[in-house]
């Protein structure tokens, strides 16, 4: 559904702060979402993410072109939204009625799920995931659980570009793999999911003897090398941090528009 | 240095020493392994890292972290070391494996080569006093193997080091006067301290590809056309403008660095991309008999007799010749994925063969098979070059190609396609002698 979303080096706004600093926006961005009523906060959130990915010099295009899936999917959910509520004032009545109840409550859904979209890709996009992994493991979890992470994030372009070599392989062995019925289903699982699980376990097998055969896990503890700072940036994104959760709770208690 | 035929044991060797085996991979394991005069029975394997690192095979499948300086210190972190003596190994093991310009890099964008280095750098920073390689240069093209070479002679003229290497290509290995320990069927056949040209031909190590290739007869129309043909990735262009003509029964090397698209080229015409600009054109056969450089991606079946099958049916009579002929006899009820890579690869080119296509597209065949084995691939070839299928071969093994190959194709900054002493002569004069097979002979003499 969204094409190639990683992590890469950059030097720009959001690249600059501790990744526990944007985990900390990104929960503010969650937070503002999912307690604030308001759709005019929601779609303040949306415009402060595709700003924020501005300024850490994302090209917006790509990012629009990267989650167009999502995008259309918001659309979807609107227009289901809109169509489906009937309590309101019936403001068009052609077959169909939409209501401004229907409106709201669509707005509502599709910047929800926008913004949770949108703030987790910028999340991906800013964050070295070996820092993070460094940053939580400075916040005293267990460097086995923090490890969990860069290893599932590692794994995710493996498993797309394994998916696209085993396609590519029933394609020249003229094997057909569409999905008609219970018997196609089968076969989609024996000739796709079986040799991508085959490489994934072999994946697996690999990293851990390299991990393990550079003592991981040998004693309890490990040093980090690389000790995250916080710096003027970080200072700006946990004051951002408090404006979301400060905005969303006013929002809330004045139930703004 | 260690060797044996492909499936004789080398690769279970190096999991047992550094006791992967039995304590992942469960195995029935007798007697002693003495690492620096102490029994590694009732120790962990993160213990025994600390005396034996084990560089593998792949370089893409044992980084474990996003950037070259993380992932060389993630040992000495594991050793709670402190940060400045983290720091200090971590700077003295890029300069012994010459990547210190390398030190901040993403691990994602560097090449084969690069990635083994790194790999290497990685496993130094623990201080081991024995280092196993397992093919550490099987997937690298001619200019990364020869920088992994030249590593392992720095660390042994060192002298801090015993390297154990498991490789196929053992004549750059000689120059290190090493000891050889052949192994077969799981045994050790063959102990020599030390070792010459002579010893690797007589134990049928080594194998001087002299292939004559009869001339073709004339044809009128090519298996393969490609005609100005560019293609890239995300921007960046692989190849542009690229022209060549393939007749019935012609094989056609290519060469390159790992990176310079000659995957890509294969994928291209097997219809599996579709080029920027320019046309492919093969002759009417829809079918292309394709092997991939992992063979496990090309495995559907629960049998070998049934991955046969899936491209139409075979009598028992017919596979039991084809799978004599392969070294696979008897494992026709076999499950193919538990067969050793080497087998693996073998069986997925006897199906590519069994397609009777007109165009065979062979992606690093040889990789991980003895001398043996790639005598039968090369039989094979030929057969089908008699039979008038038209082959294209990728592989980093220069000698081989230049000797199996009617012409060859050079894909890099620059491509060169011609007759293959024309295109070796341009390469030598472009400065690429380690894609050109003189350079190998040198360093074997």
């Amino acid at each position: 559904m969204i094409a190639k979303v990683s992590y890469h080096k950059g030097y720009a706004g959001l690249h600059r702060v501790t990744p526990m600093a944007n985990v900390l926006l990104l929960v503010g961005f969650l937070v503002a979402v999912l307690v604030s009523p308001s759709i005019l906060v929601k779609l303040g959130v949306f415009l402060l993410v595709i700003g924020l990915l501005v300024i850490s010099g994302e090209r917006v295009g790509s990012f629009l072109c990267k989650t167009r899936f999502v995008l259309l999917f918001g659309v979807v959910l609107f227009i289901a939204q809109a169509f489906s509520i009937r309590e309101g004032t019936v403001l068009l009545s052609r077959g169909f009625v939409v209501t401004d109840c229907g409106l709201l409550a669509g707005a509502q859904m599709a910047f929800r799920f926008l913004v949770i979209f949108s703030s987790s890709i910028l999340f991906v996009l800013v964050t070295d995931p070996d820092r993070l992994a460094h940053s939580i493991e400075q916040i005293g979890i267990p460097y086995r659980y923090s490890f969990v992470l860069v290893l599932s994030l590692r794994f995710v372009p493996f498993f797309r570009k394994e998916y696209r070599t085993v396609r590519d392989a029933q394609q020249v062995r003229g094997i057909n793999t569409s999905i008609h019925g219970f018997a196609g289903l089968l076969g989609s699982i024996r000739y796709t999911l079986f040799p991508l699980l085959v490489s994934g376990l072999m994946r697996v097998d690999s990293i851990a003897i390299s991990m393990k055969g550079r003592c991981f896990g040998l004693y309890a503890k490990r040093t980090i090398a690389y000790k995250e700072h916080w710096q003027r940036a970080d200072w700006a994104v946990l004051f951002l941090f408090c404006l979301l959760l400060a905005t969303s709770a006013l929002a809330r208690k004045y139930a703004w528009l | 240095m260690v060797s044996g035929p492909s499936g004789c044991g080398k690769s279970t060797l190096c999991k047992a020493l550094c006791k992967f085996i039995p304590e992942m991979i469960p195995a029935h394991v007798g007697g002693e392994i003495l690492i620096n005069g102490l029994s590694i029975r009732n120790i962990r394997s993160q213990q025994i890292a600390t005396q034996l690192g084990l560089v593998q095979q792949d370089p893409d499948s044992q980084i474990c972290t996003l950037n070259v300086w993380q992932e060389v210190a993630f040992g000495p972190e594991n050793l709670c070391l402190s940060r400045e003596e983290v720091s200090a190994r971590v700077e003295e093991c890029l300069s012994t494996a010459g990547i210190s310009h390398l030190a901040n890099m993403e691990t994602t964008t560097l090449s084969g080569g690069e990635k083994q280095r790194v790999a290497i750098a990685s496993i130094l920073a623990m201080r081991p006093s024995v280092v196993l390689l397992d093919e550490p240069t099987a997937n690298l093209d001619p200019q990364g193997a020869k920088a992994i070479f030249e590593i392992m002679d720095d660390l042994r003229k060192k002298g801090k080091y015993t390297l154990i290497v498991v490789e196929h290509r053992l004549s750059p290995l000689l120059q290190m006067h090493p000891r050889l320990l052949l192994l077969s069927g799981g045994k050790v056949v063959a102990r020599r301290s030390s070792v010459c040209h002579k010893d690797l031909e007589a134990l049928g190590l080594r194998a001087d590809w002299d292939i004559s290739l009869p001339l073709l007869p004339r044809a009128r129309r090519a298996t393969l056309f490609v005609d100005a043909v560019s293609f890239g990735y995300e921007g960046t262009p692989l190849f542009e403008d690229l022209s060549f003509k393939l007749w019935p029964g012609e094989i056609l090397g290519i060469i390159g660095p790992n990176g310079s698209g000659k995957t890509t080229l294969l994928r291209l015409i097997a219809e599996l991309e579709k080029p920027a600009s320019g046309y492919i054109v093969r002759d009417d056969d829809p079918k292309v008999g394709f092997i991939f450089q992992q063979p496990h991606q090309q495995i559907f079946e629960r049998t070998v007799r049934r991955e046969f099958e899936v491209d139409g049916s075979i009598g028992s009579k017919d596979l039991h010749c084809v799978l004599e002929g392969a070294r696979l006899a008897g494992l026709e009820n076999a499950p193919p994925l538990s067969l050793s890579l080497g087998e693996q690869r073998r069986l997925t080119f006897a199906i590519a063969l069994s397609r009777n296509s007109s165009l065979l597209l062979l992606d690093e065949p040889f990789i991980g098979q003895d001398a043996k084995n790639v005598s039968w691939i090369i039989s094979q070839v030929l057969a089908a070059r008699r039979h008038g299928t038209a082959t294209l071969v990728v592989s980093h093994d220069i000698p081989l190609v230049a000797s199996l190959c009617d012409r060859l194709l050079y894909l890099g900054e620059r491509a060169f396609f011609g007759e293959k002493d024309e295109v070796l002569s341009q390469l030598k004069e472009a400065g690429k002698r380690a894609f050109t097979p003189t350079y190998w002979e040198q360093e074997q003499a």
